[in-house]
């Protein structure tokens, strides 16, 4: 019966309850003198308004690791429901919460399990919300599995800054995981190595030529992106291929199959037709665990100064015994996101239009879908409207140097990207 | 697909079947409800290990549910072992929990064979004298001839955590090597299927999409192959030789096009080590486990042997270990690519196919059936034969008897490479501080006047090791394990929840290298460290 309960709000529950934590914010340090123990500490935690996005693996980690933190008033934002391949790591989640939104439920659940937090849902894309969202929080943790998502973010937030008002820096905690490796990073926007700055750390975008899958496939994959890159427009026309529903997945692999017997080629199996059409990326409890909780713990050490924060960059690999690296990433100079200087590109100017784009699309740093050009206002090709894209379309086999002279620079936006990107291109 | 497929499908993509059904017979002790016992346990439930058993007499306490997610208000005063025990449960339908509100000690006194029926022991929250019990008995156990019981002991202090493993040994198979490295092409000694296969291309062609697709391996071959018939058939043996190589193979190519020349240039260098077994295998070889099997050898032991004699048998092998018959993917017409992937496979069959009869001669000269070891576990051998990984932990016996004090010397003065060895220290003087006052630092109000206490076990810690160095473990972080004072902090509790249960899914799964024997973590600092201790 609740009323038989005692009460945890009284101090001395209180500081019972939060032993481990209290010693660190009641006791100096002499590893980190400027720590001051005073008790407005402990206020600013229950107080603190902190935004996780995404309630995924890493996200439902964070959100138990916050609650039991101490913070009180935390949000969540995710536009996901949940799938029952969801269930080996996604732990606030059970069998019966399949297809209901994943912020909403594991809010209800931590708001259950731990006393007096409360955990504020938003069932929705972290774009539908404006500056004025962003602004109220006072740090901004991710948990995310889209490279899109965290440059929106992370662009977002490093044009929320204003240099004259020290509120408007929100530091920004990012977490990522593959299988048994991961990493944790801090980032202070405008100050700190921002997302942008280490695009160029991730690998090439997988993706296979064109030429490869129709004309001489040696791989499984190579079968599978035929049937649904080049074999599902003919068979199905307009109709877009739902990765979710099994009948789709069932159609790809058996396509694929016949394709592969047809070219003595094996390995395609269900599962791995599932794996490149869905780009799976392996995930465990574990790993989502570690990151997860380095996140969290620079968030309480930012939050309460007891110790010093990540500077800001930690990565961990668990396949070959344990190692992590720890180290600072620098800033780019010319990042076109934080960046004081234009970014530059050196091209041939003898090569088309169409292969700077191709070259963009790859480019880890830029992984770029559908780019679009223009020169000092006036568009080089657009990928939309219609009848703008056709009376442009000529100008991708026009070379660069029949567009525009070396040392120009050319305006990029594509719909991953949160701002336009300004290339300065020479010639060589 | 069912259900269990598509629940399990993500972590199926790192270890397959086999290490799910290793997981899902494996049975896990945890001594002490801990914050990190409890997130150990939790990330084992999640993939679905077969049974759990939480032993703890504690009551639910309010700090309990301040840093353990698996307790809640309800579960002030109640039995520690069994709320956390139900509340994991609710994780995974398919796996058993157990609960014992028992101490382990005395657990151990009414049956001293209790932990016979564990897979793995996590201890969590115990004092030296009850891990060095524990440890024994596992390690006994181990010895005995019966299932190996790892033993995992879990420490966290502040925002510091440890870990430390020990089991007798730890052999691994499925190493997970990356894809590019497994491949064994063997440029520098083609066998005659392969080097056949060459000679059916023709280099002369005028034909410019032929040309831009014979396979890679068929040009490094073709290349090596001209080189040894100018250099005593000799491959390019130093730096500038193998650069040569690199030269010539890249004015062979017609245009800047030939991305299979770039390929064949890109892995030139490599193709010129000679290949040989490695010499961490040979030493496997010698091991006396490999020389002397008995009846009672491990699978993998006998099957080490056969790879053993396999090589031996130069007729068959070459000298060589059995080939992986992987390839990586490279530019080529369908045709070529295939017929060249099934050249690597069919050799590689064959040399399992001898292994195979090694294998048969041995269990028939062991007085075991000829059906003991099955082909595909032969298999599987083979392909990461030259991969294989045997870990012998110390036991916590040997480490606290037997201390490296040279490899802990060094390790004190360098503090760019091994930052934690003060915090290793720390831990084990805070276990010499609870001997003498029944409680560890810091965890009273006047925590500050345990430093100087905890910095006399420090001292006596260091003479004993024969340290002469100043300041080793600066007082500065002597006070800042009083400041902790063993609190239990969430975010280290979970981050040590992860860092464990991935080294216990290695050890029980047999793929993947789990870490020997101890890593310790920092939050202050956000670095780890891991010491052979």
């Amino acid at each position: 019966m609740a009323d038989m309960q005692p009460s945890l709000d009284t101090e001395a529950a209180e500081s019972q309850r939060w032993a481990g934590i209290y010693k660190l914010l009641d006791r100096s340090s002499l590893i980190h003198p400027k720590f001051e123990p005073v008790p407005e500490i402990k206020e600013f935690v229950k107080s603190a308004k902190i935004l996780v996005i995404g309630a995924g693996g890493l996200g439902c980690e964070i959100l138990k690791n916050l609650a039991l933190t101490g913070f009180k008033d935390i949000h969540v934002i995710d536009m996901d429901t949940i799938d029952v391949s969801n269930l080996n790591r996604q732990f606030l989640f059970r069998r019966a919460d399949v297809g209901s939104p994943k912020a909403v439920t594991a809010a209800a659940f931590v708001n259950k399990r731990v006393q007096g937090v409360t955990v504020t849902p938003h069932y929705c894309k972290i774009q539908d919300k404006d500056e004025d969202f962003y602004r109220e929080f006072a740090i901004i943790i991710c948990g995310l599995d889209s490279i899109e998502a965290r440059r929106w973010i992370n662009a977002t937030l490093v044009g929320m800054v204003d240099p004259e008002d020290p509120d408007t820096l929100k530091p920004l905690i990012d977490g990522g995981t593959e299988g048994f490796k991961g990493q944790a990073r801090v980032i202070l926007p405008g100050m700190s190595s921002c997302y942008e700055c280490s695009m160029d750390m991730l690998s090439k975008p997988t993706g296979f030529p064109l030429c490869t899958i129709a004309n001489t496939p040696r791989l499984p994959e190579h079968c599978i992106e035929w049937a649904s890159v080049l074999e599902w427009p003919n068979q199905h026309g307009e109709r877009k291929m739902d990765t979710d529903d099994p009948k789709d997945i069932q159609w790809l692999y058996e396509t694929a199959l016949a394709r592969a017997k047809q070219y003595n080629i094996q390995g395609v199996t269900y599962s791995l037709t599932q794996g490149v059409v869905k780009n799976i990326i392996p995930a465990i409890a574990a790993t989502n665990a570690i990151i997860a909780a380095s996140c969290c713990n620079e968030a309480f050490k930012i939050a309460t100064t007891s110790a010093k924060y990540l500077d800001n960059y930690m990565m961990y690999s668990g396949n070959d015994s344990v190692y992590t690296y720890t180290f600072q990433h620098q800033k780019k100079d010319d990042c076109p996101v934080c960046g004081q200087s234009t970014t530059k590109l050196e091209f041939r100017g003898d090569k088309t239009l169409e292969e700077l784009m191709d070259y963009l699309k790859e480019k880890p740093d830029a992984q770029m879908k559908k780019p679009s050009f223009s020169l000092g206002g006036k568009p080089l090709y657009m990928q939309a409207p219609k009848q703008l894209e056709e009376a442009l379309r000529p100008n991708l086999s026009k070379p660069l140097a029949e567009l525009f002279s070396s040392g120009d620079e050319i305006s990029v936006t594509d719909s991953t990207l949160p701002f336009s990107l300004q290339l300065q291109i020479d010639f060589v | 697909m069912d259900a269990k497929t598509q629940k399990y499908d993500r972590q199926l993509r790192l270890w397959g079947s086999d290490g799910q059904e290793a997981l899902e017979s494996a049975h896990i002790l945890l001594v002490n409800a801990t914050a990190v016992g409890c997130e150990i346990l939790k990330n084992l439930v999640l993939p679905g290990i077969g049974q759990y058993t939480v032993v703890d007499q504690g009551t639910v306490t309010l700090s309990d549910i301040g840093s353990n997610f698996f307790l809640d208000q309800d579960s002030l005063g109640k039995s520690r072992a069994q709320q956390t025990c139900e509340l994991l449960g609710e994780l995974n339908e398919d796996v058993q929990g157990h609960w014992v509100a028992k101490d382990i000690v005395s657990l151990l006194e009414e049956n001293p064979n209790y932990l016979s029926d564990f897979t793995l022991v996590i201890a969590t929250a115990i004092t030296l004298k009850v891990a060095e019990k524990i440890a024994g008995l596992c390690w006994q156990a181990s010895q005995d001839g019966g299932n190996q019981i790892s033993f995992v002991w879990v420490k966290t202090v502040g925002l510091i955590g440890a870990v430390r493993i020990a089991v007798p040994e730890h052999a691994v198979i499925e190493t997970h090597p990356d894809n590019e490295k497994l491949a064994d092409l063997r440029i520098d000694s083609p066998f005659p299927e392969l080097a056949a296969y060459a000679k059916s291309f023709d280099f002369n062609t005028q034909d410019s999409l032929e040309f831009g697709h014979i396979p890679y391996v068929a040009i490094l071959l073709k290349y090596m192959e001209d080189w040894r018939a100018e250099h005593d058939s000799k491959i390019p043996q130093n730096y500038a030789e193998k650069n040569q190589l690199k030269a010539n193979i890249r004015s062979g190519m017609r245009t800047i096009d030939d991305e299979n020349f770039d390929e064949a240039f890109n892995s030139a260098l490599r193709a010129c080590n000679p290949t040989v077994v490695p010499s961490n295998i040979k030493e496997l070889f010698q091991d006396p486990k490999c020389e002397a099997l008995t009846a009672k050898s491990t699978h993998f032991w006998i099957i080490a042997r056969a790879v053993r004699d396999f090589v031996e048998d130069k007729e068959k092998s070459s000298g060589f270990l059995p080939l992986s018959g992987t390839i990586p993917d490279m530019k080529a017409q369908t045709d070529s690519y295939v017929t060249l992937q099934s050249i690597y496979k069919t050799k590689a069959k064959q040399d399992v196919q001898e292994v195979m009869n090694h294998v048969k001669c041995l269990l028939e000269r062991l007085g075991l059936a000829s059906d003991t070891i099955a082909v595909q576990e032969v298999e599987t051998f083979c392909k990461f034969s030259a991969f294989l990984k045997v870990i012998r932990y110390r036991s916590i016996a040997d480490e606290y008897l037997n201390p490296k004090k040279k490899e802990i010397a060094s390790w004190l003065e360098d503090s760019y490479s091994s930052p934690l060895f003060p915090q290793y220290v720390l831990l084990r003087a805070s276990d010499a501080f609870y001997d003498d006052h029944g409680r560890y630092p810091g965890e009273g109000e006047n925590w500050e006047e345990d430093v100087d206490q905890l910095d006399h076990n420090v001292t006596t810690l260091l003479q004993d090791w024969g340290i002469t160095q100043e300041n080793a473990v600066p007082k500065d972080l002597t006070h800042e394990i009083c400041r902790y004072g063993v609190g239990s902090i969430h975010n280290i509790a979970s981050f040590m929840g992860g860092v464990v249960s991935q080294e216990i899914i290695k050890l029980i799964t047999h793929q993947y290298i789990p870490m020997n024997n101890t890593f310790i973590f920092d939050g202050a600092s956000s670095v780890s460290n891991v010491f052979d201790v």
